[in-house]
């Protein structure tokens, strides 16, 4: 019997930014169905992470595959990326934001309706879908950027810190999504949320320092997550080394 | 398509924004009163030019000058068009372009079509004034479509550089200062050689000024056309390399 490849695998990935190594050697994989959390304290280089998976940054060293594939343009189609700071055009309305993102996609006229009908319902953002994004609550803003990411129904999606700056209401409305959207694809999110990381990840990826400090299933390991990750965070950054 | 959507997006962006239309209406206005100024100044001459035949017409004395003085206005539009068109979109809105599937050469040739499309409509609304005459006077048809093509070229290569500034300048009042000055520094390049009168040399050949002036004059030449199209491909084609540096960077 031959395994099926993981849907994502990073091996040995190294990055420098301003001349400074932010990543050494990362390697983690993710299978489809996985929600991978990526924990770690300001500047552990989880958003780099995130960037590098996304295709924003390509790696100094090492490598990155979907489904065994090499990242490459091609393959960068079958990824969903949602930064942090959610790019959103303020002068545009919600509809002709989505218009334009399935459009930059390349989907035929005749799916692009069906995409932005299946995105504007399946966030709920049919209300406002007339607002201008310049005008939409943080929340509101996250749902759009989620929208973006779908609209190409990707394999793997890929969240910077999704919860950072909702309300508790809105942190779980938003979980609840993402449980929902992780069926039948993958997910890797970043966050300093623990609470956030036992309720909806199924493994978690401590970084520090550039470097995978702890990578393990979460399954039944509730409450020792808060002791593992305080125990890494709290070693000086060279001790990771 | 991917430069076409970009070039959609940007046209939008540039619809609603309350300072297009001001910088628009501004321009407009300025551009009714020199028009005013040159049809005051040919109707004071006329008595004493001598000739009607072989002496100035109203293409010559009111249509050329008036063209030149929207170029020497799109010195200054230009800049303040094109100077958030990259400089504005760094980090995350690039990277969701650069993400969608779009590439650089699509990101800056869609921005660029946005800008140019902006300024050849507010071109045309000012070429549509000198027409209001055409019935009382005698244009120079052709005459008027050679200047009317040279001043299309001309904003054409003053956008493409404004957004070659945009695309190396962090802040948009640092590309906005930067395709000022180039653009300034291209209309004076040789107006010292110009002014002791004397050929402009190489000097001559980077000026603006030299490849407008036959064109206004009634004359085509495909070497003008060459100078405009130049300026345009390498400022494009700088703002392309600067736009893949940066991502590769980022």
């Amino acid at each position: 019997m031959t395994a099926t490849p993981a849907l994502l695998e990073l091996a040995s990935v190294s990055r420098r930014l301003s001349g400074r190594a932010v990543l050494h050697d990362v390697s983690f994989s993710l299978r489809r169905d996985d929600v991978v959390g990526l924990l770690g304290v300001n500047g552990a280089g989880k958003s780099t992470t995130l960037a590098v998976i996304a295709g924003v940054l390509s790696p100094d060293a090492g490598s990155v595959r979907i489904d065994g594939r090499v990242l490459d343009r091609t393959i960068r189609g079958r990824i969903g990326w949602v930064p942090e700071n959610v790019p959103l055009w303020p002068e545009l309305t919600v509809t002709e934001a989505l218009d334009a993102c399935v459009r930059l996609r390349g989907l035929p006229k005749a799916a692009r309706a069906t995409a932005l009908a299946r995105e504007l319902s399946r966030l709920d953002l049919e209300g406002v879908a007339r607002r201008l994004c310049g005008q939409l609550s943080l929340g509101q803003k996250r749902r759009v950027g989620l929208a973006q990411a779908l609209l190409h129904e990707p394999d793997l999606l890929v969240l910077d810190e999704p919860g950072n700056g909702l309300d508790p209401m809105q942190a779980a409305q938003l979980r609840e999504r993402i449980g929902r959207l992780a069926r039948g694809r993958g997910v890797i999110l970043s966050s300093h949320d623990l609470a956030e990381v036992e309720a909806l990840c199924t493994r978690v990826v401590i970084l520090h320092a550039g470097r995978v400090r702890y990578d393990a299933p979460l399954a039944g390991q509730c409450g020792q997550l808060e002791a593992q990750f305080r125990a890494i965070a709290t070693q000086p950054a060279d001790a990771a080394a | 398509m991917s430069a076409l959507t970009v070039a959609r997006i940007d046209l939008k962006r540039l619809a609603v924004r309350p300072f297009a239309w001001t910088l628009a209406g501004i321009a407009l206005a300025m551009m009714a009163w020199q028009f005013l100024l040159g049809v005051s100044a040919f109707m004071h001459a006329q008595p004493i030019v001598p000739g009607p035949a072989s002496g100035p017409g109203f293409t010559d004395t009111v249509v050329a000058p008036y063209l030149l003085n929207f170029i020497q206005l799109c010195l200054v539009i230009a800049p303040l068009v094109t100077m958030q068109a990259l400089a504005g979109t760094r980090g995350t809105r690039l990277a969701l372009l650069s993400t969608s599937g779009a590439s650089s050469a699509q990101i800056v040739l869609g921005k660029f079509a946005a800008r140019l499309a902006f300024l050849w409509l507010l071109l045309l609304v000012v070429a549509t004034v000198p027409l209001v005459l055409a019935g009382a006077t005698h244009p120079d048809w052709g005459q008027f479509g050679a200047a009317l093509i040279a001043t299309a070229l001309c904003v054409a290569a003053l956008t493409a550089i404004g957004i070659a500034c945009s695309a190396f300048a962090p802040e948009p009042a640092l590309a906005a200062t930067a395709a000022l000055l180039i653009g300034e520094g291209l209309s004076l390049i040789d107006a010292g050689v110009r002014m002791a009168g004397g050929a402009g040399g190489w000097l001559g050949y980077l000026a603006l000024h030299t490849h407008l002036a036959p064109a206004l004059r009634g004359l085509v030449r495909s070497e003008d056309i060459v100078y405009f199209l130049i300026v345009i491909v390498l400022s494009l084609a700088l703002a392309v390399r600067r736009i893949t540096a940066e991502r590769e960077r980022c």
